[in-house]
């Protein structure tokens, strides 16, 4: 990699770091009346993009009363940033015009590509780091924030193959991603630790090697433990291994906004909250600013 | 980490990782195990294949939510046989897997053992029309009052907008009585084909999609209004269709049902005829010039 080779992030684009916004949940449909209907102890939510890229009816109206009493951060599945393919030009469209129908406080996807030669996989695929793929992911990063008009987030995905030919671990990536872009970073402790396990990495060398002044939101979640390798499945309460990793991120990060991101068997949104209660109250007990913030 | 021998001097591309890697899991080549190193407490192998049993769950799954009432219909191992198959043959195509499942359907009346049962085509369908009105796109309602501020002497003229959600749907088989029997969580009839087709529709009413039978005039009527057809050329179908005296009569009551049911959003008078339109519209270019 030469000097000449490192692009700047855009001027033009908004530099202010995305403000902290407290303990939040992932939302979903199952939600929607309890959260209309109630007043949840959760300071914001995050949607799936894609969920709400439609031409209207039920989503998008319950989208606008949420929004109205919370703030929302977007977080897509299919942008598919690492992909060779070229960019799908209805789907930026439809993301850029949800962005601008919801005001979200930032957008996100997944380092990690869907599919190519036109068809999508709906997964999200790892992909080696190497330096090819880090001039691939930076000029693609580069675009949709271009054409976003606004940073992005990246968030590490679980990965259960590494490539051989792989030239640097996948937090040096991430932070030259960054560093060369711009972009903020969402640090999903569930999928930190799944791939740690995976691939046989110190979870703490992933969260010491990327830089701490980028990291704008944590995403927690549960996972399947099959002994020989992990499967993230979102979709069961946060584990005692994961907590641990988070107490070590927000060590390391300070406050960052956090959701708890469950994608599959939703229980009442009672339990989410509980969960997320054990959440906040582990970083204020670690943070006693956040506590005093809450309480003003 | 164990590295794999290598059989080239050069490290694949991304370009070629990725395609050997959908490869490996739409046809489970194994070209791209060649560029994989071990896991820490895994082979290869076995971490590969969580990627290639989770394409199939995954979209299996998107299936089962698209067509609930399918599935429950004929059952979980024979849905399974037919999402299998149809996910073979359809690679998604489409950047939102919302539209993955929207060829099943079509896909169900050619598929060997699934077209012997036409009905469950035509249950998909439903199904399909159900959740595509449900996010359709949002459109002005037309009321009463709007109509009522045409004068009687225009009302020949006037045409209609349907909603964007309304789909005309005919049935050749006894689908709509299973639907609604299954919706309604009953035990559905046993699918057959039936002497004279029926016709289902679909819309939004509000934020719900609505399901319902036409009769084979309204259905007729229906679709030439959306086709841009006058209300005094539906009255006129209708009396060809039918007993003449009351066509006029049935023809308002479609309309007032439509009305109810939030099925159109505009009106508007088209002119006496297309030459004197064009006349019209010509006119001031001329007048310019």
């Amino acid at each position: 990699m030469t000097a000449a080779k490192v692009s700047k992030p855009k001027a033009s684009l908004p530099s202010a770091r995305p403000p902290y916004l407290g303990f939040g949940l992932g939302l979903r449909p199952q939600h929607y009346t309890d959260i209309i209907e109630g007043s949840p102890d959760v300071d914001w939510f995050e949607v799936i993009s894609e969920n709400y890229m439609v031409p209207g009816g039920q989503p998008l109206r319950m989208l606008d009363k949420i929004r109205a009493r919370y703030p929302i951060v977007m977080h897509g599945v299919s942008l598919s940033i690492a992909s060779t393919a070229p960019f799908n030009a209805q789907y930026l469209s439809d993301l850029k015009a949800l962005a601008e129908r919801i005001e979200p406080r930032f957008v996100s996807d997944h380092l990690c590509w869907t599919g190519v030669h036109g068809v999508n996989l709906h997964d999200l695929l790892p992909i080696p780091y190497t330096r090819e793929a880090l001039d691939h992911v930076v000029a693609r990063i580069d675009h949709v924030q271009e054409y976003l008009q606004r940073p992005i987030a990246i968030e590490n995905v679980s990965t259960y193959i590494q490539f051989a030919h792989s030239e640097m671990p996948e937090w040096e990536f991430i932070s030259e991603l960054t560093r060369r872009t711009g972009c903020w970073l969402v640090f999903d402790v569930n999928n930190g630790f799944v791939s740690a396990f995976n691939h046989g990495w110190d979870a703490q060398a992933f969260i010491e090697g990327i830089p701490a002044d980028r990291v704008v939101q944590f995403h927690l979640a549960g996972h399947e433990h099959n002994m020989s390798h992990i499967i993230d499945t979102h979709d069961a309460l946060v584990p005692d291994e994961v907590w641990d990793l988070y107490r070590a991120a927000v060590e390391r990060f300070g406050p960052v906004s956090t959701i708890i991101e469950r994608d599959d068997d939703i229980p009442p949104l009672a339990d989410l909250v509980a969960e997320l209660a054990t959440a906040r109250s582990i970083a204020e007990d670690m943070l006693p600013e956040l506590r005093k913030r809450r309480a003003s | 980490m164990t590295r794999p021998s290598p059989s080239r001097t050069s490290p694949p591309t991304l370009r070629e990782i990725e395609a050997q890697l959908q490869a490996a899991i739409l046809t489970g080549d194994d070209t791209v195990l060649a560029a994989l190193a071990d896991g820490a407490h895994a082979s290869r192998d076995t971490l590969l294949g969580v990627y290639r049993q989770a394409y199939t769950a995954r979209l299996i799954e998107v299936l089962m939510s698209d067509y609930p009432l399918l599935r429950s219909y004929v059952g979980d191992v024979v849905f399974r046989e037919l999402a299998h198959s149809f996910i073979a043959a359809h690679p998604s195509r489409s950047q939102n897997v919302r539209w993955f499942g929207t060829p099943f359907p079509e896909f169900l009346k050619e598929q060997g053992s699934a077209a012997k049962h036409p009905a469950l085509a035509e249950i998909a369908a439903i199904e399909r029309s159900v959740s595509d009105a449900f996010d359709c796109i949002d459109a002005p309602v037309l009321g009463f009052d709007d109509l009522a501020a045409y004068p009687p002497e225009e009302w020949a003229r006037l045409t209609f907008s349907l909603h964007p959600s309304v789909t005309f749907m005919p049935a050749a088989t006894n689908a709509f009585h299973i639907w609604k029997a299954l919706n309604e969580q009953e035990t559905p009839p046993r699918g057959v084909c039936l002497p004279i087709p029926e016709h289902v529709v679909v819309w939004r009413y509000g934020a719900t999609p609505k399901v319902r039978l036409m009769m084979e005039e309204e259905a007729m009527i229906g679709r030439e209004a959306r086709r841009g057809a006058s209300f005094g050329t539906l009255c006129e179908m209708l009396a060809i269709y039918a007993d003449p005296d009351s066509a006029p009569a049935r023809a308002a009551g479609y309309l007032q049902a439509w009305l109810t049911n939030e099925m159109l959003t505009s009106a508007k008078v088209v002119a006496r005829n297309r030459r004197a339109h064009l006349a019209r519209r010509a006119a001031p270019s001329s007048s310019s010039a």
